[in-house]
């Protein structure tokens, strides 16, 4: 019988978009060029070579292995790519995303990549060119909302910052500005260094929509176990309890 | 269910930083971006600069050479209120390096050794057969008093230290026998019966027997120049020199050297262990501190006994500034980043909210404190609750989350309320702790996300510690410390330990909570530190207020 993975409890939309990302089952909301989204990771000039540091694999002249032989190098491991990062501020506003749900959207759904869990970011490090596939599903998908989810390779500080007036998450260095079109562009690179352009990643979610798509737990979305007053656990926190339980007992093993 | 008890103890200082009038619930907020200017401390850092232009021959200071010339102040800089007090400060002045009330709680750690009087009163009495009366005693101390400073007893043609340096030096005794006790010189005794609660004395008496004591402060300038492995070299040479005037010996028979290992290993309590090879450190540095000891020597538990909670929250101050900013922040990392996971704990009231939020959940619900059973069931419920509140507060109040910008600084928050409700309501460090490791798996399924990750894989992994006692993993909390292997090297957590601790026999009532040496010891009314006060303290540190000892200026010109 084929294994079908469960990924996450509970019937709440929080829920379910948790699953969604796990799963990868994301819906396409928008379309990046590929140029644009390397210009904004800041790596290579957009139609730049690779660099690699080591020759393709197949050059390589690999010794006899039974682990090379079962996995299949990624694109960017048999061209020699370097490894790069790309690194995403989520605003506890509502944002799609969360740092633990880009982790495991990442570990369960991209070959070759090295999660890094924060609170106010979440980084993922693989070969270049993988890692730029991957960004693209991330910017694209219901994962981002361009107001509340901003790529930030450093100076990331803003997840739990109030909003700014025009509903952009704060981020110190201004690398995204809200158009007078209503789109969302970025004006720097993740890195904060400026973009010879202005580049359009559309427009934000409605408040609305934005509670409709977050993965976090609120008391003013959907909590995790009512408010104060009125609990009411949803079975996320019911698991929560039975694996510290778990954990608790076999540390002591009482036998 | 329980009773609800939401104060917002928060909200005062919140109106503290960011404005009276402010609206602390709005999720909007138009940033001004007036960068360092708008902090008095940032400009007097850019001013001070200015002046050291051309005197050091380099640049120096300068905030708008990072982030490509964007300099902090893109957002409101805020100051920090320190909790239950009035004080509220830049947080620049919260980092020990500007904080001598900081760096003097740490000094008043390592100048100090507990020393036996005992041993060597029976080298004198039955190897010499000489007499050991109160008034041998009074006069052993008033030279002992002259000697620990740094002067010369015995020996001719000896340096000395100028007593201005070294005038925070003191030893005094305390005993567990009254008798002796009466027959101390007042100046010399530290009086267990007047400092602390009659019930708490007489516990302590009990857990002591008859036996007496020397409560030894070298002074603080030596400490600052060695280290704290040097406090028991210093005190057993001027103990030995001391024993040799006082009672008439020879120096260098044979018996001084049972008074001499008596007073450097076999009746001395050091205030922390030393550390393995790979963290090399002696005795009396912070790696070595265990969170029991921490417990005991903060001494609100025998000022304001009646508020479990309030004790709790000074020994977390106490832990938090010196685990997480001394230890951490500098003997183990360095920078400046560990001030502020640091001092949200014991700023701003968010921490006392939550706690006294839980802790009266917990009274409400079982009848008192140390009430309920220490189980897992007990554990689940009160920091489920205290968890949920907490997040809620963050939530509901943005300014709150803004003030706690960092996860690692709510987790840390969240999961000691929890473990300061757990260990009152239950009287049980464990049941504390386990707590702690609930909030942390809670905050984390919430908003999915919680510190960094090293910071979350130790509260990930730690249920399983809890209930363990295998040799290299379990022990009670009380003996856990700083060096614990799951615990060495992460922020947030290790000054939180110690509360919980704290708080396990705070709401027992208990007059100590591992060692009622230290608890004496540190009831000394003239050491530097307001052991009793921490959060006080450190704000008078903040504000200026603060004179610490071990300064060098009257042996330099004048500024």
């Amino acid at each position: 019988m084929a294994y079908t993975p469960q990924y996450y409890p509970g019937s709440t939309s929080v829920g379910i978009n948790r699953r969604k990302h796990m799963s990868g089952n994301l819906e396409k909301l928008r379309d990046i060029p590929e140029a644009d989204i390397v210009a904004i990771m800041g790596h290579r000039a957009p139609g730049a070579d690779y660099p690699s540091t080591h020759p393709p694999l197949k050059e390589m002249g690999e010794p006899d292995c039974p682990i090379r032989q079962m996995v299949e190098p990624t694109p960017g491991a048999a061209a020699g790519d370097r490894v790069r990062y790309n690194q995403f501020a989520d605003s506890v506003y509502f944002a799609p995303a969360i740092p633990y749900w880009r982790s495991y959207w990442a570990a369960i759904n991209c070959r070759g990549c090295d999660p890094g869990t924060l609170s106010g970011r979440q980084i993922i490090e693989a070969r270049e060119r993988d890692l730029e596939a991957y960004t693209k599903k991330q910017m694209d998908s219901e994962m981002t909302d361009v107001a509340l989810c901003s790529m930030r390779g450093c100076t990331v500080h803003g997840h739990s910052l109030r909003l700014e007036e025009n509903g952009l998450q704060f981020d110190m260095l201004a690398r995204t500005e809200l158009g007078a079109d209503g789109n969302v562009h970025y004006v720097k690179d993740q890195v904060g260094i400026p973009l010879d352009k202005k580049i359009n990643v559309g427009k934000p979610m409605s408040e609305a929509e934005a509670k409709k798509r977050t993965t976090i737990f609120r008391f003013d979305g959907v909590p995790l176990s009512g408010t104060v007053g009125a609990r009411k656990p949803d079975e996320a926190l019911e698991a929560t309890h039975h694996m510290w339980t778990l954990r608790s007992m076999w540390g002591f093993r009482p036998e | 269910m329980a009773k609800l008890h939401s104060k917002k103890l928060f909200i005062k200082a919140l109106n503290k930083k960011f404005g009276k009038d402010f609206d602390l619930a709005g999720q909007k907020v138009e940033y001004k971006r007036l960068g360092p200017e708008q902090s008095a401390r940032k400009r007097e850092f850019m001013e001070y600069a200015k002046k050291l232009e051309g005197k050091r021959g380099m640049t120096g200071y300068n905030p708008y050479v990072h982030a490509g010339g964007i300099p902090l102040g893109q957002r409101q800089l805020v100051p920090y209120k320190l909790s239950t007090t009035e004080y509220v400060v830049e947080g620049d002045d919260l980092h020990f390096v500007n904080n001598p009330a900081m760096q003097q709680m740490w000094d008043d750690i390592r100048r100090t050794i507990i020393v036996g009087l005992d041993m060597a009163h029976e080298v004198l009495e039955k190897r010499l057969g000489k007499e050991v009366t109160p008034e041998t005693i009074n006069n052993y101390l008033e030279i002992l008093n002259h000697a620990m400073p740094g002067a010369a007893v015995v020996q001719e043609h000896m340096v000395e230290t100028h007593p201005g340096l070294v005038d925070d030096c003191n030893v005094r005794v305390f005993t567990g026998d009254d008798n002796l006790a009466d027959e101390i010189d007042d100046q010399y005794l530290i009086d267990i019966n007047t400092l602390f609660p009659a019930d708490q004395a007489e516990t302590i008496k009990a857990a002591m027997g008859k036996t007496t004591w020397q409560a030894i402060h070298i002074p603080t300038v030596v400490v600052r120049s060695c280290d704290g492995g040097t406090t028991s070299r210093w005190s057993a040479m001027q103990l030995g020199m001391t024993f040799i005037d006082a009672y008439n010996m020879a120096a260098g028979e044979a018996a001084v050297a049972d008074l001499a290992f008596a007073a450097k290993h076999a009746a001395v309590i050091q205030m922390s262990d030393m550390l393995p090879a790979r963290r090399a450190r002696g005795p009396n540095n912070p790696g070595g501190l265990s969170f029991g000891f921490m417990s005991d020597m903060v001494q609100t538990s025998r000022i304001k006994p009646q508020d479990p909670a309030y004790v709790s929250l000074n020994v977390v101050a106490a832990g938090s500034m010196l685990y997480d900013q001394i230890w951490l922040g500098s003997y183990m990392s360095g920078g400046v980043g560990f001030t502020q996971y640091a001092t949200a704990a014991y700023t701003n009231d968010v921490l006392d909210d939550f706690s006294y939020y839980g802790v009266d959940y917990a009274v409400d619900k079982f009848g008192g404190f140390a009430k309920a059973k220490p189980t897992l069931e007990v554990a689940k419920e009160l920091a489920t609750e205290v968890t949920l509140y907490g997040l809620e507060q963050y939530e509901a109040f943005p300014t709150l989350f803004e003030d706690h910008f960092g996860g690692s600084q709510r987790a840390a928050v969240l999961a000691a309320a929890s473990g300061i409700t757990s260990a009152i309501a239950t009287g049980n460090s464990q049941a504390g702790l386990a707590a702690w490791y609930l909030s942390m798996l809670v905050h984390k399924e919430a908003h999915g996300r919680l510190g960094f990750f090293g910071y979350d894989l130790q509260d990930q992994c730690g249920p399983t510690n809890v209930f363990s006692y295998q040799s290299d993993e379990g022990s009670p909390l009380e003996i856990r410390g700083a060096n614990y292997p799951n615990y060495a090297m992460n922020v947030g957590h290790q000054g939180e330990y110690a509360g919980i601790t704290s708080a396990a026999h705070a709401g027992r009532m208990d007059a100590f909570a591992i060692n009622p040496l230290i608890k004496v010891c540190f009831a000394n009314p003239y050491l530097v530190f307001d052991w009793g006060d921490i959060r006080k303290c450190f704000g008078q540190g903040g504000s200026r207020e603060f004179r610490a000892a071990g300064e060098r200026a009257l042996v330099m010109p004048a500024l």
